[in-house]
């Protein structure tokens, strides 16, 4: 059974991390909290729904259009953004609830309250190693997150953009100072950002439930998993992952399926009561 | 935002607008008061102002700990709170309104200790973070505590608002809905007189020192956690009041309405929008916007209404960070 629970929870945390990493580096490039994350999430996942079930387009190719919606609207929340004053952590985070409600309820009107999955009957199907099972879903989800985290390693730390985009990171002015067009890495960001939740969304909507209210359960993975990990740390963000998802499946064998709601939150609270200032750690939060 | 320029010190007594707008208080009042006897034949709008004034109460208590700069996106928390605490005791215990609704906002006082004790050392963005999640605990702590919540069921036949007697004279506020309306306008009226009361006390210079500078507001001699813990605690007790209310007035609660993140949002949103720092813009948004919504947007569309909310949000702040009403009473 351990093994079960091992298996299902770092595929969860896989998961987790390829929701989390669109806000981890737009939060960490930008400062912007940008609460309207799992918002975004839910909608790529609509939108790769509505083209696989109305069009019947096969799920591959219903990334590049959901990466296609969520980029044309981080553009435009990112001129939002970029229109707030100080203090920037805390305006970001009122104004993207704003937007996290608009988009809820237009989802809302568009496709309903209805429960959607996006069922790919290959993803359940698995295979037998002595002592546990893994389903291709889980496989994909795990070596997904590690591919897309190389890609991000090698653009990060291998490319003089990524230079540019850490020293963002770790000091805007000075950044700027040393010429590095802080507005453009922004932008970058939030083009990155979208790209990820153009890839989570669609496979959100494989494993889950898909209903306008549910992407604030996906904001708070989120903000958990970038608060756990720091900002601009891209092994800590999978470790951190990992835990979150292991914690779950802990959880929900333990105890039952209904507190696992409970652990993302509990485990945001615990960190944020041991490193009051954030993650940032020092001076002011 | 404090200034030395002559004309703001001028203005100084104006600052929380209660003494320039003593018309508008006054003339709104009076609209409030007579409205059941304009709308006499119209059950609907008499219900949806019941809301609207509930939400302005919520509004207000939200606005406890807006003062202070705080802004909190959990205060499902103490509504959900309040409302299971009163609807619980009253069904299980057979206890009457009057003294179950108190008890619940005590519950939610409570609750907002532990907040406090979790939430308190952190500022800005990180308080914000933090209150989204607590809303999480006690939701799925109600959601699965079947035995005494009956879980995600919810509870119902939860009774009504209570009756008040005075000897041989008796009012029944549950019976009707123009009863109902007036013992939510007396609580609005007490709430409002108790905010303009605080937010003019030292306690609310303090919270506004407090907003402003925080070193500095230490530095006067002001105990910045003490006055945040307080502003916390009696925003909490009067959200936890509002949901009680909200429980009997509805009869109805389950787990994901109470706690939803509706109602904390909702008077986030109402105060952002009327404006924080003032005393009755949170209560004009609310009175204003929930109506809007309910008569115009409701009507229209159905599914999806509460984008609403969001656009007014979203637009507040980008171009009226002080929110209308503040922004009114600078022009």
């Amino acid at each position: 059974m351990w093994t079960t629970i091992l298996v299902s929870g770092i595929s969860l945390g896989s998961f987790y991390v390829l929701v989390a990493l669109g806000f981890a580096l737009i939060f960490g490039v930008t400062r912007n909290f940008n609460l309207a994350h799992g918002e975004l999430l839910v909608l790529a996942g609509y939108s790769a729904y509505w083209l696989w079930k109305a069009w019947a387009f096969p799920f591959v190719l219903t990334f590049p259009f959901a990466i296609l919606v969520i980029l044309l609207i981080c553009l435009g929340l990112q001129r939002l953004f970029s229109r707030l004053r100080d203090p920037i952590e805390l305006n970001s985070i009122v104004l993207s609830f704003g937007v996290a409600i608009l988009i809820q309820n237009s989802m809302l009107f568009c496709f309903s309250g209805d429960y959607r999955l996006i069922r790919i009957p290959i993803l359940n199907q698995g295979f037998h190693i002595p002592g546990f099972y893994i389903s291709y879903g889980q496989l994909t989800l795990f070596f997904l997150s590690l591919i897309i985290l190389g890609i991000l390693y090698v653009l990060m730390y291998r490319t003089y953009l990524g230079k540019a985009l850490r020293a963002t990171i770790q000091e805007k002015d000075a950044a700027a100072l040393a010429g590095i067009n802080v507005t453009a890495m922004g932008t970058l960001a939030f083009c990155i950002g979208a790209v990820l939740i153009g890839l989570a969304g669609p496979l959100y909507g494989c494993i889950h439930y898909l209903y306008p209210s549910t992407g604030h359960e996906a904001t708070l993975v989120a903000i958990t998993i970038t608060i756990f990990a720091g900002v601009g740390r891209l092994g800590s963000i999978i470790l951190a992952g990992w835990i979150l998802g292991l914690a779950e499946s802990f959880t929900v064998v333990l105890c039952g399926a209904s507190w696992r709601e409970m652990v993302s939150a509990v485990l945001l609270l615990t960190l944020l009561a041991f490193r009051p200032h954030g993650i940032l750690g020092k001076g002011e939060g | 935002m404090i200034q030395s320029t002559s004309k703001k010190t001028v203005q100084y007594d104006d600052k929380w607008g209660i003494t320039t707008d003593k018309t508008s208080l006054f003339l709104g009042l009076l609209a409030l008061i007579t409205l059941p006897l304009l709308v006499q034949t119209n059950d609907y709008i008499l219900q949806v102002f019941t809301h609207a004034l509930l939400l302005a109460s919520l509004a207000l208590a939200w606005n406890f700990l807006g003062i202070s700069g705080s802004i909190s996106l959990g205060h499902a928390a103490f509504f959900g709170v309040g409302a299971y605490g009163s609807a619980l005791l009253s069904l299980e215990q057979g206890l009457s309104p009057w003294l179950t609704i108190p008890m619940a906002g005590l519950f939610a006082t409570g609750l907002g200790l532990m907040v406090g004790l979790i939430c308190l050392r952190l500022r800005g963005a990180y308080f914000a973070l933090a209150t989204l999640a607590f809303v999480e605990i006690p939701r799925v702590i109600t959601d699965n505590w079947d035995a005494l919540t009956r879980g995600s069921l919810g509870l119902v036949g939860i009774s009504g608002l209570p009756t008040l007697r005075m000897g041989a004279w008796h009012v029944d506020f549950g019976s009707s809905i123009t009863a109902s309306y007036y013992l939510v306008f007396a609580y609005f009226v007490i709430l409002l007189g108790l905010v303009t009361f605080v937010f003019r006390s030292n306690m609310g210079l303090a919270l506004q020192a407090i907003r402003e500078e925080e070193i500095a507001a230490e530095a006067v001699g002001i105990h910045v956690n003490r006055y945040r813990l307080l502003s916390l605690l009696m925003s909490a007790f009067f959200t936890g009041v509002s949901g009680a209310c909200y429980a009997h007035l509805v009869r109805y609660i389950e787990p994901g309405l109470v706690y939803g993140l509706h109602f904390s949002a909702v008077p986030m949103i109402f105060a952002i929008c009327g404006g924080r720092f003032t005393i009755l813009g949170p209560a004009v948004a609310a009175l204003v916007l929930y109506p809007v919504d309910q008569f115009i947007f409701h009507p229209l569309l159905p599914a999806g209404h509460e984008f609403l909310y969001g656009a007014v949000l979203i637009l507040t702040m980008l171009f009226m960070p002080n929110g209308f009403w503040g922004r009114l009473r600078n022009a």
